[in-house]
Formats: C-alpha cells, structure tokens, sequence
C-alpha cells in the first residue's frame, strides 16, 4: 500500500508518494533525486548509506521512509554550507582520506554526528564513532587525522 | 609516523589534493549505479544455485510471458562464443552444464527490479546433480570428477601445460635441489593451507547499457574498461568501434571488478527489450558471482639449510583453487611458484604449482593475485627453519634475503633495490628486539611484487585559454592513480596539476590502456601522459622562441612562463603562447611511451613458462607487526604494524602513504577474520558482510610507513614503479609470525582466525 506525505531532506519537503515498505535509502535515491547517499550491503553493516535523521546517523537502508516523516533528514548534499565545504569534507580531502569515494558521504555524516554529540574526541572515540562505515580503501588513518583535525578547528 | 628516506628522488615531495576529491566529497560525484535513462528496464539474473549439474530443462515461456517483461534471454539468444583470459573456458549463459553457485543460466529484463525478480522464478531449471569438486588436492586425483570434460577442446596458449582438472601447471628449476637438500645440515618441511577470500569493493557493480541504432554505450563499474569493451564484442561479435564503455566513478575493485564481466548480458538484453537496461548487484551477489576472487592454495614447503644459516635448496608444491573457470587466472601458478621461491638467494630450486579446477566460484586477479597468502605461508615456514637452527629470523633474512646485485632463486640478478634496507627500517620503526610484554609479540615478513609494462596511451591539449585537457585510457579505481597524471603534465610544461582536467574512463574518447589492474596506471601511462606533454612542450618553446628571438632549445617552461634560460625576466606566458597557438596550430600532444625492457633470468629450466620468473623493476617490502594474543579465547589484536617499501621513486607521498595503509588494512582482514566457508556442496556459507568480516576503524592499528626511495632506471616515470598491490603481500605473513612466538608454533590455515588460534594453542 503507498503512502503519500512530506521529506524533509537537507531543509526543502519533498512530496512523495510510496509504498509502506520502501526503505529511506530507496525513496532517497530514487524519488528525492538525491544519489550521493550510497547502498552498499542493504544490510546495516557497511554505513555507505548513512544520513542523520534530526541529527541522529541512521542507516537508511534498515529505515522505512514513512518513519522519517516530520523529521529533519540531512545527507551528503546538505553538508555543504551554500557554496563553502564543511571543514569535515575539506579536510577529509587534504588529509588524503578519499580514494574510490564511496563510503565517504556515510562516512562524512557519521563524523559530523560523532563532532555534534563530541567537539573533542579521543582518537579511540573517533575510532569508534566511525566503526559502523566500512572503508576499504584507506586503512582508516587518514579520515580519523581529518576527524580530529576538524575537531580542533571547529574548537577554534 | 610518516618517513621517507631520500635517495636520488627526481620529483619534490607535493601535497596533492585529488582532482576528484570535490564529487566524491559532496555527493556530486556519480557512480555506476547513480545513473538514470528514461525508460529504463531493470536486469536480474537466474543463476545455477547449484555448484555442478547437467541442465535437463530450461524454460523461459512463462517469463517471457510476464507482463511488464522486455527481454529474458539464454545461451541460445546469444553467440556460442566461449571467451577467457587464457583459457577459454567461459560462455556468457551456462550451456549444458552449470559450474558453480554463481553461474548465470538466464537474464531478464523488466519495468521494476520486483517484476524482474517475479520472471526469473518463473524460469523453470531443472537439472541432474554431477559429483562437486569441493577439495583443491583431489580434484587432481585420477578418476575424480573433471570440472570441464571437453577441457581439451579449449582454445588456450600453447605454453600453458594442462591436463584434466589442472588449468595451468608451471614449475621453476634451477641447481640440483635433490643433491642439496640431502647435503644441507638441516631439511625443514611444512604444510600450510590458505582459504579464499574476497575482493570486496565497498560499491556493488552496476551496468546500465543503451543502444543507438548499431551503436551501444554501457556505463559500468568496471577497473578495465577497454578489456570490457574486448569481452562484449567478442561474445556479442560487435567491431570495436560500436562498442563504447564509460565508467563514472568506481566505488573500488582491488581486482575484483576485473575482467570482462556483464556488460555484454545487459547490452545484449538492451537489444532484445530495445530499451535501455540496468543491472544493480546486491551485495550477496557481489560475492557469489564475479569470477574474481583470491584463490585459496595447499603448500608444501622443504628447505635445506647450512648451520651457519644459509639457505642451499628450497623446494615448493603449490595447489592453487582456480575455481570453476579460468579467468585471468591463467599466469597464477607460474606467479604463485615465485612467491614459494620469495625474495631470496637460493642456488638449487625446485617450485610446481598447479591450478586446479573446482566447483568453486572462479579465481582472478584480487589485489597481488597469489601472493599475501603465499608469502604468509613462506615466510611462516621461514621462521619455522630460523627456529630449527636457532637463529633470529630477522638476522635470518638479512643474511638470506636478495640484494642489489645479487643473483634471485629464478637466476635474475638485481639492479639497485632496497630489501635490506626495508628490513632495517621497518624493524627499526616497530622496535624489533626490545622486551615485550608476555601476551605480545612482533612478527617480521618480506614480500615481493613485480611491475607489469603495457602499451597505454593519453592526449593533451591546451585550449586557447591556457587550461590544460589529458585524455587518457587509464582507469582510476580510487588509488589516485590518474589524478597524478595532472602532476606529471604539470611538471613537464611548468604548469600547475590545477591547470589540467582530466578526461578519462571512456573507451571511445582516449586511446588503449590496460586499466587499474596490475599496479600499471602511473607505471605506463605516466609515461605516456609525459610523453603526450613533451610534444606539447616542444611546440611551447618553438613559439616562445619565435617570440622571444631565441633557440627553441634555450627555452625552459617554469612557474606558468615560457623564458630564455638564465633570464627569468625574458619571458612570455603560456596563456599567451596557447593563445597564440589558439589562431594556428594547435597544442595537441600525444604519447604513447614503449615499455621498459624485459627482464631476463639466466639458468632457470621452466615448465608452463608463461614469462613470470623475470621481473622488471621488482618491488620489495619488509612488515613487522606487533601484536597481542588474549590467550583465553585466541583472539589477536594488531597493535601496530611498521611497513618500509621499495617501490622506486615515490610520485605523489599521499596517495603512496594511503596505498600502503589501505593494503595493510586489508592484509589484516586476510590474516585474521576473511575466508570463504564452503559447504560440502560447494556453496558459500558467508556470502555477507554479517559473516564475512572486515575490519572496521575500531579495528584499524596506527601504521607506520616508510619508503626506501631508489630511482630505478629502465621502470616507470622519474624512476618510478609500481605500488597499489605491493603493500598487500607482507602484512598477513608477519601477524602469522608474531602469532606464531605467542602460541609456540604456528597457525598452519589462513585466515588465522580466533578459533584456529585457540586450536594450536591447544595442539
């Protein structure tokens, strides 16, 4: 059975209209338009699919889309402040914590929650806020450096 | 801790921020699975579930039927074209029998992946269960089973040695081990079995292919987009040319996305349904279906050795999982034979591996394709012989190990390389020899690597406006392979990499290259790409000079200038030079740099040469990892692991860096928690990451990470070679090796995982 209602992704509603069993990822990618939220096990456990539902990191690939409404979904393309990167994304750039890309926006948004509820995380803490996106490429180092480096610079 | 260590390093050390960095940071970037065509049908595959049968039925009436279903097509809607690597082996859509698991007996295309999905379990398959080869050894016995009956009837290279369930046996002899083995002081043998694993790329593949009039374009996440474009027009019999493969971003591959895979399936439903159609891989069909996955190996191990030390003889059997097709696994046991041999000076050798068909998923290429399982199991067996004779492994390996100038197991002899120093250097960094608390341990390990030489070619071109294009056929798989090339232009032109865009992944728009596999992007088409910016620097100092009332060949490019050498202050700007060239002829440069010469081995008698006991510009690489063991339940936890490398000249310091820490990372995975679980009837048991385990950043130990930087004549750019798969080949050998000190001996099965530990614990 569908289900017609409102998303709020990256502060603009998005009417939408689908069935009661379609995951957030889905509408996300498929309805909303917006494909920088990746799907990368359908299965909770790699975190490409990452968003903050009212700030919260939620997998939304395991997140039914009629959950989400009334709730403020921020993904990859509302980190951005207008035309300026989050320092998260830019120093996730200079650090060289970017290889093939595609866990970065989950891992992005699971670093912002992390800085949200922490401003200065241990490297352990960042270690382990990131533990639910998987990266195969990196080793990890260089996005825990770029974690903590935002840290300090959002501390000022 | 980050050092590098200078020796006739051509190239500044820079700090490179990515080209692609932005799209990939943003959400702007746009992977296979991220494009939509109007239209659009989505694909979904009947595959054999079932690891061996004879096909009895195969009905696709009722699908067809369905409605909503474009196209559902079988072996017979397609040319009876079988392709391979080597062998050829393969068909797209299983004929008569199927092989394993993930065999693809039929495909369908339909307005929904749901409607997709309700046509293929309408297809009826019906079939005769065959005898499944689920063991590696046996499958070689006379009397078992043959994987492919007509294996003799298969087109493959003449060199190859096969016979019934062995795709490809090779050996490597040099001396008289029999003589020396009876003459050493002391013989150590050891078994060792390593499981298979996967790839795992973090991106499921994704195809989308669409036909206009005879031509068709197919957007796919492929790491060979001109060997893709090769594996559809020789099973759909298409010419080149008509034939385009794009690949937006690619979310990884480490190999496994390889080879020819499925574009030509969904290109050939995009025919029948004359729509466009798009194949979305779920993650459990990421593991059950590629044909490239790391090959489990049986080892056996025999080594002589003097008191004093020195290694006289090795000898080495290898039987390797080739899995139920060949692939491009063709070279394995030639290349798996070296890796039994490892990095070391030994004057009588004999190495045989065989590579042996199964009911299994194939093998192909993964990331050093052969090797951190072989040198886990080498370098294990080494610390066995060090113990037997009492000496520390690491003065064992100083006194054993290759060396500049010094003859290698195959008969090469070696130019300037660095093993010596990697092995200073990483034992160094981890502290290697200092006390240790009782639970730790650290385990030292030596790999090696070749560099692969292809033809590769790029283009350049500067625009009226003084912005820089290179066209190039590389693919970029997340190494940040092809973002150096900007660096390389930049450098040859006196630009900067921020002047370049690059255009690339698109068969028809760039020339030939072989794409991210075998480490080869910055090895070959740095060349070509330097060689396609020399062309256009000629032209640059043939109208400066004209300007400049100058000799051409006193031009020098520097800093976004063209000037007279020895005066900066007379100079004109290359804007202003391409401007010029702009209302003439044009700054379009291209290149296409041959290969370094072959390196050659001298004394060494081969079967089933295949070209793999020479290499050009080897690279070199010492791991020592700490480690600590919770001795009540088995599991291990990597504390830090210290990496030092040979891979010549050092381009781009970051992406190297990231390169070793990615490869380490994914070596730990391999030491301790990744291998394929069969079932007795061949299937996988873990076909999930609940179950499949990689490592997490919780898991992740800081790495240390040194270069030993030694310009290598006759190898890739300002002395540069290769790097992306040479960090992967040590790291899982040196946990086994510190887990070994900790539990007495060592874990003789790869993955060492928790359980496997506690068991040798108890042996």
């Amino acid at each position: 059975m569908s289900e017609s209602f409102n998303l709020n992704v990256n502060g603009v509603d998005y009417p939408v209209n689908v069935e009661q069993d379609r995951n957030l990822l889905s509408v996300i990618r498929g309805e909303v338009g917006l494909t920088g939220t990746k799907e990368g096990c359908d299965d909770c456990e790699c975190g490409a699919c990452m968003v903050l539902l009212d700030g919260q990191p939620v997998n939304s690939c395991s997140y039914l889309a009629v959950q989400a409404q009334g709730r403020a979904i921020t993904t990859i393309e509302g980190v951005m402040d207008g035309e300026v990167m989050h320092p998260l994304q830019r120093n996730i750039l200079e650090e060289g914590g970017v290889q093939c890309g595609f866990c970065t926006p989950g891992m992005i948004l699971s670093a912002h929650a992390l800085l949200q509820r922490n401003d200065a995380p241990s490297e352990e803490e960042v270690r382990i806020g990131l533990s639910g996106n998987l990266c195969r490429c990196t080793g990890y180092t260089k996005i825990v450096a770029a974690v903590q480096r935002t840290a300090v610079e959002l501390r000022g | 801790m980050t050092a590098t260590i200078k020796k006739q390093s051509k190239t500044p050390a820079r700090r490179f921020v990515r080209a692609d960095g932005p799209d990939k940071v943003t959400g702007s970037g746009r992977y296979a699975a991220d494009m939509s065509l109007t239209g659009a049908l989505a694909a979904k595959f009947r595959y054999a579930q079932v690891s061996h049968a004879r096909i009895t039925k195969l009905d696709v009436t009722a699908a067809r039927a369905m409605p909503g279903v474009f196209a559902v097509l079988t072996a017979d809607d397609v040319p009876d074209v079988r392709f391979g690597g080597m062998v050829q082996d393969r068909t797209l859509f299983a004929r008569d029998v199927v092989r394993f698991e993930g065999e693809i007996v039929a495909a369908v295309a339909a307005v929904d992946a749901d409607t997709a999905q309700r046509a293929v379990d309408a297809i009826v398959f019906e079939y005769s269960p065959l005898p499944v080869v689920n063991d590696v050894v046996s499958a070689l016995e006379p009397g078992t089973q043959l994987v492919h009956e007509d294996w003799a009837s298969y087109t493959a290279p003449g060199v190859m040695v096969r016979k019934g369930n062995d795709a490809s046996y090779a050996s490597i002899a040099r001396g008289d081990v029999d003589k020396a083995l009876a003459e050493a002081d002391f013989v150590v043998k050891s078994h060792y079995e390593s499981d298979g694993c996967h790839a795992a790329p973090i991106e499921p593949r994704a195809v989308v292919a669409q036909w206009e009039g005879n031509k068709v374009t197919i957007w796919t996440s492929t790491q060979v987009p001109f060997d893709a474009r090769a594996g559809v027009c020789e099973t759909l019999e298409l010419p080149n040319n008509r034939v385009r493969i794009i690949v937006p971003h690619l979310g990884g591959g480490f190999g496994g996305k390889c080879g020819f895979h499925y574009e030509a399936h969904i290109a050939a439903l995009a025919r029948v349904a004359k729509r466009p159609v798009k194949l979305v891989f779920s993650r459990r069909e990421e593991f059950l279906a590629p044909d490239k996955r790391r090959e489990g190996i049986v080892y056996d191990f025999e080594t002589g050795v003097k008191a004093d030390g020195t290694i006289t003889a090795r000898k080495a059997r290898l039987v390797i999982d080739n899995g139920a097709y060949t692939s491009d696994a063709g070279f394995f046991s030639q290349l798996a034979a070296m890796h039994a041999l490892g990095p070391y000076k030994i004057p009588n050798v004999f190495a045989e591996a065989s590579l042996a068909y199964t009911n299994h998923q194939p093998s192909g290429s993964v990331r050093a394709p052969t090797a951190p399982q072989t040198c886990w199991a080498l370098e294990s067996h080494i610390d066995e012989v060090a113990n037997k004779i009492g000496m520390d492994p690491v003065a064992f390996r100083k006194l054993n190990a290759v060396d500049t100038g010094v003859e290698g197991p195959s008969g090469q002899t070696y130019g300037e390389i660095g093993v010596q120093q990697c092995i200073d250097a990483a034992t160094s960094a981890a502290g290697y020899g200092q006390p240790l608390p009782d639970d730790e341990a650290i385990g030292v390990a030596i790999g090696w690597w070749p560099t692969f030489a292809s033809a590769s070619g790029a283009y350049i071109k500067l625009d009226g406006d003084g912005s820089g294009q290179i066209i190039t056929g590389a693919q970029e798989c997340g190494t940040g392979a092809v973002m150096t090339l900007r660096q390389l232009a930049a450098d040859e032109l006196g630009m900067q990499p921020e002047d370049f865009e690059l255009v690339y992944q698109d068969t028809s728009a760039a020339p030939y290259d072989m794409g991210a596999t075998g480490s080869q992007t910055l090895f070959n088409n740095g060349r070509a790409v330097i060689a396609a910016a020399g062309q256009i620097a000629d032209q640059l100092r043939e109208l400066a000079a004209n300007k400049l009332e100058a000799a051409a060949a006193d031009i020098v490019l520097a800093d976004g200038m063209a000037h007279v050498a020895g005066s900066p202050d007379r100079g004109v700007a290359i804007t202003k030079l391409a401007a010029t060239a702009a209302g003439g002829e044009l700054l379009i440069g291209h290149g296409s740099g041959p290969p370094p010469p072959a390196a050659t081995a001298t004394g060494s008698t081969c079967v089933g040469d295949i070209g793999m006991t020479a290499w050009r510009a080897p690279q070199f690489s010492c791991h020592a990892v700490r480690v600590r063991l919770d001795r009540d339940t088995g599991v291990v936890r990597v504390l830090r692991v210290s990496t030092a490398h040979d891979s010549g000249t050092i381009i781009n310091q970051v992406g190297a860096q990231g390169q070793v820490e990615g490869g380490v990372m994914m070596g730990i995975g391999q030491a301790l928690t990744e291998g394929t679980q069969y079932d007795d009837q061949g299937n996988q048991r873990n076909a999930a990451l609940l179950e499949y385990k990689l490592q997490t950043c919780a898991d992740a130990p800081p790495i240390d990470v040194q270069f030993i930087e030694i310009y290598t004549p006759d190898a890739g750019p300002h002395g540069a070679k290769s790097l992306a798969e040479a960090p992967n080949v040590a790291t899982a050998a040196a946990i086994g090796n510190a887990i070994a000190k900790l539990v007495g001996s060592p874990v003789r099965r790869l993955p060492m995982t928790a359980e496997r530990v506690w068991g040798a614990m108890q042996s």
